[in-house]
């Protein structure tokens, strides 16, 4: 065992050494990709919490704002319309369909944004221990959502870096010739939090 | 040809020492927050309490965690460096770790006097029992006023109190599962060089320069996050890839990350994702 060790200790040391380092690239973009796939799951999570919110929301307003029909007309089409995006994985890599997503939910949220609005006008509505129980759990929704979006950011950044920087490369061209660099988030989400309103006391 | 071979596992090990460290550093997240470091169970940053108030709360929450296993933090801050409390808030407790890792049972009450903000934030784990409904209630009805009136103490002795009784009167809502938490990313060549390395030297002194590396590559990384260029790997977390010395050899695996000032108390390692909810005066 000795004598082998000492023939060839180094040449085998070498190929160790050489096995690690492919052995580091080889398993880097799967991994990766799993970790932006499972980050863009929680942040389809939370908007599907967002959308599962409205209803609950809107009912309140109505019980106090009936007459701002319209409005409720917006949020529910603007709801109807996401959920009609089918959502497979292919939209990570798709830079269409997946700005058409951003932008239907960026709707959404300024329809939310309004119908919030509304509730400035009846202080009753304002008031009620309902509303504000569903405005805090709508701004917990949003603050969630921002903080699912950017941890999907900031992984999809890195393995969009994976796949373009050496050693990454030479991996995805010879093994993951199929990966494409993953879509990532350039529209802002408009929040439903009003603005701090300072009245003059006059 | 032996002593050829310990002069080029002598280089080698500082190479993949030297490389650890770029790679570490490399990997490792630019944190533009610089986040006070986990002192205990109160970091009192502010300056907002006396000590008296400051065991007072600290007994109620390590009664807390033996109860629950729950951690609760209370932490003021003198700046909020520019960001929301929201943003700082879910950063500042993955940064420290709060509530066991494997629940997520974490939740801070912060408060940043400056700003005049304060929020409650609550780790994935108890998102179901401490709801964003629940935290906005005790922050409008028990704290706000009592800031408002300039009594902080006051204010952040009634939130806790409200906070732990939630969190102890009502035990287990729905939890919902944490994704996984962002991990720094780890070395799996060192772990595999070092298995393999007794088995290709196998003589006393390799094994010993083999552990000498491992010392070396330990202080490095400590040496990268004493100089901030690394963030340290949370408390429980699998830290650097150094699982795999289970066969034969008896060395250590796994440098144990505690937060050394902490005078006993640390984070358990789990995350947060923004649960919770703030409020102003």
């Amino acid at each position: 065992m000795l004598a082998f060790c000492k023939r060839f200790g180094v040449p085998f040391a070498a190929f160790v050494l050489a096995l690690n380092l492919a052995g580091c690239g080889i398993n880097t973009i799967p991994t990766e990709e799993e970790r932006a796939k499972a980050a863009w799951s929680e942040v389809l999570n939370q908007y599907q919490r967002r959308s599962d919110l409205i209803p609950n929301l809107v009912e309140t307003v109505k019980g106090y704002a009936a007459q701002e029909r319209e409005i409720f007309i917006q949020v529910a089409e603007a709801r109807a319309k996401v959920g009609e995006i089918k959502i497979d994985p292919s939209i990570l890599t798709d830079p269409e369909a997946f700005k058409r997503f951003q932008e239907l939910q960026a709707q959404l949220a300024g329809a939310l944004s309004r119908l919030l609005a509304v509730s400035e006008r009846y202080p009753d509505l304002k008031s009620s221990q309902n509303f504000l129980a569903l405005q805090s759990q709508l701004e917990g929704t949003e603050n969630r959502i921002a903080v699912a979006r950017r941890d999907y950011i900031e992984a999809v950044r890195v393995y969009n870096t994976e796949l373009k920087t050496f050693p990454g490369i030479i991996w995805a061209n010879v093994l993951y010739r199929n990966n494409k660099p993953m879509e990532t988030f350039t529209i802002d989400e408009p929040t439903t939090k009003p603005p701090v309103v300072i009245f003059d006391k006059k | 040809m032996l002593a050829g071979t310990l002069r080029f596992v002598r280089g080698l090990s500082l190479a993949a020492a030297l490389l650890a460290f770029f790679a570490g550093t490399g990997g490792a997240s630019a944190q533009a927050i610089v986040f006070p470091p986990l002192t205990g169970r109160v970091v009192d940053e502010a300056n907002l309490l006396d000590s008296a108030a400051k065991a007072n709360l600290d007994a109620k929450l390590a009664a807390l965690e033996a109860k629950t296993t729950d951690q609760l933090v209370v932490v003021t801050l003198r700046s909020l460096q520019g960001r929301t409390i929201e943003e700082y808030g879910y950063q500042l407790g993955r940064y420290w770790g709060i509530g066991q890792k494997d629940k997520s049972n974490g939740a801070l009450l912060i408060v940043a006097p400056n700003e005049h903000k304060v929020r409650i934030e609550v780790g994935y784990g108890l998102e179901g029992t401490m709801t964003d409904a629940i935290s906005s209630v005790i922050i409008q009805t028990v704290i706000l006023p009592r800031f408002r009136a300039n009594d902080y103490p006051g204010g952040i002795a009634n939130g806790v109190d409200e906070i732990i009784k939630v969190l102890s009167g009502e035990g287990g809502g729905p939890q919902p599962e944490p994704p996984p938490a962002p991990k720094p990313r780890h070395n799996t060549f060192f772990g595999l060089l070092l298995l393999a390395a007794p088995f290709i030297f196998s003589g006393p002194g390799l094994i010993l320069l083999v552990i000498l590396l491992h010392f070396l590559f330990v202080l490095l990384s400590r040496l990268a996050v004493w100089m901030h260029l690394a963030s340290p790997p949370r408390e429980g977390a699998h830290s650097w890839g150094w699982g795999g010395s289970g066969s034969g050899s008896s060395w250590s695996s796994g440098s144990s990350w505690s937060s050394s000032d902490s005078g006993g108390f640390s984070g358990g390692g789990g995350s947060f994702g923004g649960g919770g909810s703030s409020g102003s005066w």
